[in-house]
């Protein structure tokens, strides 16, 4: 196919371009730029290794007595039986298996060879080692606080031990971790940065090219066009992590708590083979989820809390307001009165809104219905809104002026002097992270430290109280009260 | 029982139909069935099983629509006697349809099977009542024929979408065509080159050829888009000497 479809036995560069391209990677035989012959013949000398996409799982002597067979998907490590169904498989004529788990990233069938490098490891980064000036050109300076903590972060790390960074929303978590990055680097390791969304990479992306100018940095998300496989730095969503393995050397996991369902296993399982064994893992998060909070209360994992922003002023708390059946009113083409108000209000003061609603049919109504009381400049965006980063970006750039989202817009995004208002606070869909997240959206930025989180509401949930009680709280830890 | 399409749990209630429909048998839920465009038999182009509500009434004379009264016109028909298509396309299926075909979640037929069924169903009692009343010479039933795809075709995509959709039918399938090429891709030819029946990219394979003689044969697609695929394909079978060739496609374009 590609470069390498010689007859005769194969130079030694081009075992180099056969590892440049799978070490530290696992793909589908199919969507490799390599010709089935370069592949045996780099199995014969033991230098790629090639596994069944699919294998039987046979967890207990029961389902062999029973005889139910059982799959893994080996690439995603999905053993919901419900997810894997059968197809007419045009390639090997037979019935395959195929996983549906991980089917964006390209179907698994039972006759997908999955393929890796097993060869001699190629030399370390060396390049960042012998650099004696600093990698980091952040001109920024970290708080007491902020310092002690990524010193505490980059202690850890360098013994190889697990790190969790509990710290408040817009507490300037991204340059506590620059000093451990650059450290990481300058040893030679190869280090990703995951993180849930695509929204995040993108918004976490510049700001590492521009922190670490002279450090190639790939960024992977879906739809993202792969520049640099073997790039030292890697910010990148959890899923495209599906085609690494046995790679880094060092994890950062940003906001780990805002993984679907809490840390989706396909996602752990991508991250765990993606890093080399015995790879620290840095943990950051707001509101970090129940067992990693109780393995840091209980010692067992390393950390630290920050209770406080890095600008050194305490989180807006949120306040309820009741404004009735919500819901019925919106659906009759009616404006609560008093979100009404709120809005000219902060309109009048010249200020940025979101407005957070629960499901995509109520982000197109809400907009509709602002944009006919005249208030001008308001737009919808939801996940699959296919103007949504254009959205995004104009209201970036003062554009828009009300921007009504759906809870996709609930982390990562950081607009300076904005002000949050959640309609119907009380649907199940705000859980107490999820409103955490969301209050975490105000003032942030040291101009603006302040700013109105508005739970709008028709009967206080347990989520909005205990919202309210953990941003009370770190508050009082921050030394507030 | 979890949505085939969304995933969304189907909290269905438990009523007489649902328990005698097989309790593994997967589907779609109700908010996604309720964003499938079914076209409905009464309204559909005679001859290309289009929804016709959807076309200007000026467009459309006694049942044809413009496009199909083009292909009589053109006497490039053949022995090819008219489409039916279950869905109409919409934004939806088009998600549902990149899933199943560019995807390769081919279980998602099983979603499709009931309607798929029901319109052949609806195609055979037809065929049986124009048998009763004398228009036809033949109630033979129909040898269920998929459009294939190229070899290399079916290598990259792994599995033929419409020899999955044909298997939803529950009846012997003939694989009767072999696709001697990919022709360009569609969008790029224009309508006139399509309409060139005698180039056809499809050939009857000869041990088949017994099977279709004298009978009559129903094509199955994914899609109907223009006519010219089912036109082509029917060409290639006429070789075969069947007595007509018809369609059944999920969808029509
Ligand atoms: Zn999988
Ligand atoms: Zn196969
Ligand atoms: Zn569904
Ligand atoms: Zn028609």
């Amino acid at each position: 196919m590609l470069l390498l479809s010689r007859s005769k036995g194969l130079p030694p560069n081009d075992y180099a371009n056969v590892q440049h391209i799978l070490h530290g990677r696992e793909f589908r035989a199919e969507e490799l730029p390599l010709s089935e012959k370069v592949i045996k013949d780099c199995v014969k000398k033991g230098y790629v290794a090639v596994r069944s996409g699919i294998v039987p799982l046979n967890e207990s002597v029961l389902d062999l007595l029973t005889d139910r067979k059982k799959w893994l998907c080996a690439r995603c490590g999905n053993r919901d039986q419900e997810t894997f169904a059968t197809c007419t498989c045009g390639r090997c004529r037979k019935n395959c298996i195929y996983c549906r788990h991980c089917l964006t990233m390209g179907i698994v069938r039972s006759c997908t060879k999955l393929v890796t490098w097993c060869g001699p490891e190629p030399a370390l980064h060396h390049r960042f080692i012998h650099q004696n000036g600093p990698l980091c050109v952040w001109d920024g300076t970290l708080s007491d606080e902020q310092s002690a903590a990524a010193k505490a972060l980059n202690q850890a790390l360098e013994c190889g031990k697990s790190f969790l960074v509990w710290a408040v929303t817009g507490s300037g978590k991204t340059e506590m971790i620059y000093p451990a990055i650059e450290r990481q680097l300058k040893n030679g390791r190869r280090v990703v940065l995951a993180t849930p969304r695509t929204d995040v990479v993108r918004e976490l992306l510049p700001r590492m090219r521009a922190a670490f100018p002279d450090v190639p940095i790939s960024g992977l998300y879906a739809g993202s066009e792969e520049s640099n496989a073997d790039a030292p730095l890697v910010v990148s969503t959890a899923h495209q992590l599906i085609r690494y393995s046995n790679c880094f050397d060092c994890i950062f996991i940003d906001e780990v708590d805002a993984f679907p369902y809490h840390f989706d296993r396909m996602l752990e399982f991508a991250i765990r083979k993606a890093a080399r064994p015995g790879a620290p893992i840095a943990y950051l998060s707001a509101t970090p989820p129940a067992d990693l909070k109780n393995d840091y209360l209980s010692g067992k994992l390393c950390g630290v809390m920050l209770a406080r922003r890095y600008h050194g002023h305490p989180l807006p708390e949120p306040q309820f307001r009741w404004i009735g059946n919500w819901l019925k009113l919106i659906r009759k083409g009616q404006l609560p009165s008093l979100l009404c108000e709120w809005l000219r209000a902060k309109m009048g003061q010249k200020r940025q809104m979101f407005v957070f609603v629960s499901s995509v049919t109520l982000s197109r109504d809400l907009t509709e219905l602002l944009q006919r009381a005249g208030f001008s400049g308001t737009a919808g965006v939801h996940a699959e809104d296919p103007h949504r980063h254009a959205k995004v970006s104009d209201f970036r750039k003062g554009k828009i002026n009300i921007l009504v989202t759906t809870t996709i817009l609930e982390r990562g995004v950081t607009v300076p002097g904005v002000e949050v208002c959640v309609v119907g606070a009380d649907d199940p869909v705000f859980d107490d992270r999820a409103l955490v997240q969301i209050s975490g959206r105000v003032g942030r930025s040291a101009e603006f430290p302040s700013g109105d989180i508005i739970f709008f509401h028709n009967g206080k949930t347990m989520a909005m109280v205990r919202a309210r009680k953990q941003i009370e709280q770190m508050n009082q830890n921050g030394g507030f009260r | 029982m979890h949505c085939l399409f969304c995933g969304a749990d189907q909290p269905e209630m438990l009523t007489f139909r649902s328990l005698l429909r097989a309790a593994d048998s997967p589907g779609f839920c109700r908010s996604c069935r309720d964003r499938l465009a079914l076209i409905g038999s009464q309204n559909s182009c005679q001859l290309c099983g289009r929804d016709l509500l959807l076309l200007d009434s000026g467009t459309v004379h006694g049942h044809i629509c413009n496009d199909c009264m083009q292909w009589k016109k053109s006497g490039r028909n053949g022995l090819y006697e008219r489409n039916h298509a279950v869905y109409q396309y919409n934004a939806f299926i088009k998600d549902v349809l990149n899933q199943f075909k560019f995807r390769g979640d081919s279980v998602l037929a099983c979603g499709f099977a009931n309607e798929m069924k029901r319109s052949f169903r609806r195609i055979r009692k037809e065929q049986r009542l124009k048998w009763q009343s004398g228009f036809i010479r033949s109630s033979g039933d129909y040898i269920v024929v998929p459009i294939p795809l190229s070899m290399k075709r079916l290598a990259e995509r792994g599995f033929n979408q419409a020899e999955v959709l044909a298997e939803t039918l529950g009846m012997p399938i003939i694989n009767a065509l072999i696709r001697v090429r990919h022709e360009p891709k569609q969008s790029k030819k224009n309508r006139r080159e399509r309409l060139i029946v005698r180039d056809t990219p499809f050939r009857l394979e000869n041990e088949y050829a017994s099977l279709i003689l004298g009978k009559n044969v129903l094509l199955i697609d994914d899609i109907y888009t223009t006519g010219a695929t089912m036109r082509l394909a029917a060409y290639a079978l006429s070789k075969g000497n069947p007595l007509k060739v018809d369609s059944l496609t999920l969808i029509h374009a």
